[in-house]
């Protein structure tokens, strides 16, 4: 309800979205013009609102009681600072990311550019398999997301949460414009594990989420290894950990 | 300057950490000009975002409190010279030169303008 500047009261944890844990009185919304809360995470809670005239996504990362208070604040702070760092380096390498508006360590909120209109690739893959037909669509998606993810790697850097709600399309959708978001997990590595790790956690996402895309994520992979001047080794240890997974025998 | 966005980027930042006491300069106004350099050297801000003696346009940027009135006329009075809109920033730029001062990639051109560029730097520059 029109919270002019943003002063919105406090909110009821469980009463909001069903998670369990001690009601609590949160941490202040972000101090944003027409603000709108968006999402409520585990980790953090993202609103819409204006940052300086401009559409912008405010991450807050609010302390969770039941955490240890020192080790609290710390992981807040880092996530936050590793999302900043890593959205940088997007943009310095040329990795369509947010564009970072501001970092307040005090409250531990980021405030990102808001990439209007944009829909998830998790949920055009959805309307996709809804619709019946595709006519090769996705198979363009997962060719541009493995470039993309290439250049991610190429550039040593672990995202570390590859889901496809994490990767956005800007309109117009059939352009195929890519862009990553939610760095929170991301850290900087050369090593070909962490980039098989990376991709491996995309592929469970993936194929959990979105039934029947054994060929899509094939091609992703493809496209991928086509990209990436150090993809051998990083597919070899995707192989690997695939084999090291939950419930699979390590024995002979 | 490519954009007021960039300053209120900039100024923002510093009214912040003015508010909370953490600035890295010793006023408001030092920490708008530090913030607009993407570096941590105080004296080299002020040389390159700073107004020295052979500049011909300058930018004037106010902080106020909400409440308070400004007159606008004294402060331009106090200028010897033509107020301009702010729509002919892009004429007095030297966007080359801004290119080189904030390192703007080849590659980032490419996926966003030169002020996303600029603002990036700008907000992530003490992370």
């Amino acid at each position: 309800a029109g919270a002019e500047d943003g002063a919105a009261g406090p909110v009821r944890d469980g009463a909001e979205t069903g998670e369990p844990g001690p009601a609590v009185v949160e941490a202040p919304p972000p101090p944003l013009p027409g603000l709108q809360l968006v999402q409520q995470g585990a980790e953090a809670r993202v609103y819409r609102g204006s940052f300086l005239g401009r559409a912008a996504v405010a991450k807050l990362r609010f302390p969770k009681l039941y955490r240890h208070p020192a080790l609290e604040e710390r992981l807040s702070r880092r996530r936050t600072a590793q999302e900043a760092r890593s959205l940088l380096r997007c943009r310095r390498a040329g990795i369509p990311a947010p564009v970072v508006y501001f970092v307040d360590y005090a409250s531990n909120c980021i405030y990102l550019e808001d990439i209007v209109g944009a829909i998830a690739v998790q949920d055009h893959i959805y309307s996709v398999q809804r619709s019946g037909s595709d006519a090769g669509g996705l198979l363009g998606l997962a060719e541009k997301m493995g470039q993309l993810l290439a250049r991610m790697h190429d550039e040593d850097l672990i995202h570390g949460d590859l889901t496809t709600s994490n990767v956005l399309l800007r309109p117009p959708v059939e352009q195929l414009d890519l862009v990553l978001i939610d760095f929170g997990l991301s850290f900087i590595s050369g090593l070909p594990e962490d980039k098989g790790v990376d991709l491996y956690v995309l592929e469970k996402a993936f194929l959990s989420t979105h039934p029947d895309t054994e060929t899509v994520f094939q091609a992703l992979l493809q496209s991928y290894a086509a990209a990436s001047k150090k993809s051998g080794p990083v597919i070899k240890r995707l192989d690997e950990v695939r084999l090291r997974g939950r419930k699979r025998s390590m024995i002979g | 300057i490519v954009d007021p966005f960039q300053v209120l980027v900039a100024a923002n930042k510093a009214v912040h950490l003015h508010k909370i006491g953490k600035m890295k300069t010793r006023t408001l106004n030092a920490e708008i000009i530090f913030n607009l350099s993407p570096n941590n050297n105080i004296s080299d801000a002020f040389k390159k975002f700073g107004i020295s003696d052979s500049d011909t346009a300058v930018l004037i940027v106010l902080v106020v409190d909400r409440e308070k009135m400004v007159n606008l006329e004294d402060i331009a009075s106090q200028v010897e010279g033509q107020q301009v809109s702010l729509d002919e920033l892009p004429q007095l730029t030297d966007i080359a030169k801004v290119k080189k001062i904030y390192k703007i990639t080849p590659q980032e051109e490419k996926i966003g303008t030169l002020l996303d560029g600029i603002i990036c730097r700008i907000s992530t520059k003490d992370v």
